[in-house]
């Protein structure tokens, strides 16, 4: 009688057990967040400065919170590339202009935060202005037209 | 994020962190962030939140890394870490229930009977979760789910271990409970 | 009738000027293909996306256009499929479902089995067959999930998948592991044996 009781709790720890997987990207969220100043330090960053005095982490959020949102969501790219020079974001959310969305680097490691209304979109990193690069830590696209490696985030909702 | 090489200790691993090698730390994060990725989760009930606090939990241990007494238990260290900053989050952020989409007119018949009551399970289990008080909870996920002892546990929550014994055999029997509740619904 | 197209066209290619970074041949060319999408019901802005995509990538004009037109042809057959109450975001996820492999008989079925928004849906389908999955087994998985899971119960499962591929699955097992945890599509003839341990996808 008390083995069949515990039974389900037994069943409901085994299924508690199981592994989950987080996003893989936490890891340079990570890096970034500890290279960055803190708030007492004034720098290069002061976008990132502001962010730490609000009291907020800057988050990848590749899915909208509640129940098809239809606002924008504030993702936040990262590329570690510590021999770099320089590093743009560039996708179908600005039009794969270079010059809108460079990046910002501390110790190696390249951010930018970017707002997206719901959507899939193709991105790649651009090092350099002279060398591609698909994001690591996100799906790959899988048509590549144009001879050169790009990466694919999605965010959830209705979008337009 | 690149490609962990050799295996290196825990130890080892902090000691070169503190003597300023950050991609060490990235290795860290990525041994420990699955483990303690699971134990946020079922404790915030929240994945977003969950993340947030997992996030928020390595980039605390990183700039109190000098107050790790023993490298070698940087895990369980890192395990108070996040034990603490659960708390914080469960206490703010309001409790959401996950509700599936539930089929509206009934047409996907046989072929997802299965699925629908694999589906409800967790979907019950989640809310039985959900239903424990925090305190129980939290002993309950780290005694079973986490496999701690009860003395490691008493270290990272403050709490003497019978009163984790209680917890535990408290949340045991009210997720019996719950669980029963939901099978006769 | 020569001179009419030409000054139709030329008057359309003022209307955008992100496509000046093209040469003038390949904006021209562009340019028929995106309005020929327009009057047809489609969007234009994944059209010029791409158009612009070839353009910072220092890709041959020809190469641009026959990427536009493709893009053209794939979101018609992605409507179709998805109906015309499809959202762009639907659509382009739908070409990325389709060019990984899924039929459009994927997607209407996907379209009949779950409420929209489809984005998400269809993104982890793509991503699942860019990660190595075969697509008939990341639509049979996809399908499966469709009718109850949420945007980012998907998302958590396409993860999974990735990370079991990553530690060593076969990629079809490593889909069919999961699928059969939480939902028992694949032997859907024959009911499971004993009560499996249930997983939440």
């Amino acid at each position: 009688m008390f083995e069949q009781e515990d039974d389900i709790v037994e069943r409901m720890i085994q299924q508690l057990r199981r592994p989950v997987a987080v996003d893989p990207g936490l890891d340079a969220r990570v890096l970034q967040a500890i290279t960055a100043p803190r708030p007492s330090q004034r720098g290069v960053w002061p976008w990132l400065a502001a962010a730490a005095l609000l009291g907020a982490l800057t988050i990848w959020r590749p899915w909208s919170r509640g129940s098809g949102a239809d606002r924008p969501d504030t993702l936040q790219f990262v590329l570690v590339a510590p021999q770099a020079n320089s590093v743009s974001l560039v996708g179908d959310f600005n039009d794969w202009d270079p010059k809108r969305s460079p990046m910002r680097t501390a110790n190696g490691i390249w951010a930018a935060v970017v707002q997206l209304a719901p959507g899939r979109y193709r991105y790649a990193f651009l090092v350099n202005g002279v060398e591609w690069r698909a994001d690591p830590g996100a799906p790959a696209a899988r048509d590549d037209e144009f001879g050169t490696p790009s990466s694919v985030v999605t965010v959830g909702g209705k979008g337009s | 994020m690149g490609i962990e090489k050799v295996e290196s200790s825990d130890a080892e691993l902090v000691r070169r962190v503190r003597a300023g090698d950050i991609g060490a730390y990235g290795v860290l994060v990525s041994r420990y962030r699955d483990r303690l990725g699971r134990y946020a989760i079922h404790m915030i009930g929240d994945r977003e939140d969950a993340e947030e606090a997992l996030q928020d939990s390595f980039v605390r241990a990183y700039r109190s890394l000098a107050r790790c007494d023993d490298p070698a238990r940087f895990g369980a260290w890192l395990y108070g870490i996040l034990v603490n900053r659960c708390r914080t989050t469960g206490a703010r952020a309001a409790r959401r229930r996950r509700m599936f989409v539930r089929d509206p007119d009934g047409r996907h018949g046989a072929a997802h009977a299965d699925q629908s009551e694999r589906l409800e399970w967790t979907d019950a289990v989640d809310r039985a979760l959900a239903r424990l008080a925090p305190q129980h909870r939290e002993a309950f996920l780290l005694k079973h789910v986490e496999d701690l002892e009860y003395e490691e546990i008493a270290e990272l929550t403050g709490a003497g271990v019978s009163a984790l014994k209680m917890r535990v055999k408290r949340a045991r029997e009210q997720l019996q409970r719950y669980l029963r509740e939901a099978e006769h619904v | 009738m020569i001179l009419a197209v030409l000054l139709i066209a030329t008057q359309v290619a003022a209307q955008d000027p992100r496509l000046d970074r093209l040469d003038p041949d390949t904006r021209t060319q562009v340019t028929v293909v995106v309005d020929s999408a327009r009057r047809m019901g489609l969007p234009a802005e994944p059209l010029i996306q791409r158009a612009l995509e070839g353009a910072t990538k220092g890709a041959p004009g020809p190469r641009i256009v026959t990427a536009v037109r493709r893009l053209s042809a794939d979101l018609g057959t992605a409507r179709a499929a998805l109906g015309d109450g499809a959202s762009v975001p639907e659509l382009e996820a739908g070409v990325a479902a389709l060019r990984a492999g899924a039929t459009p008989q994927v997607l209407a079925k996907l379209h009949s089995v779950r409420r929209p928004p489809l984005t998400m849906a269809l993104s982890v389908l793509a991503d699942l067959v860019a990660s190595g999955v075969p697509a008939d087994s990341a639509a049979v998985a996809v399908l499966a999930l469709a009718p109850k899971a949420r945007d980012a119960d998907l998302v958590e499962f396409r993860r999974a998948v990735e990370r079991d591929i990553a530690l060593g699955a076969p990629p079809a097992a490593a889909t069919s592991v999961r699928v059969n945890a939480g939902a028992d599509v694949l032997n859907a003839a024959s009911p499971p044996p004993g009560p499996a341990l249930p997983r939440r996808p």
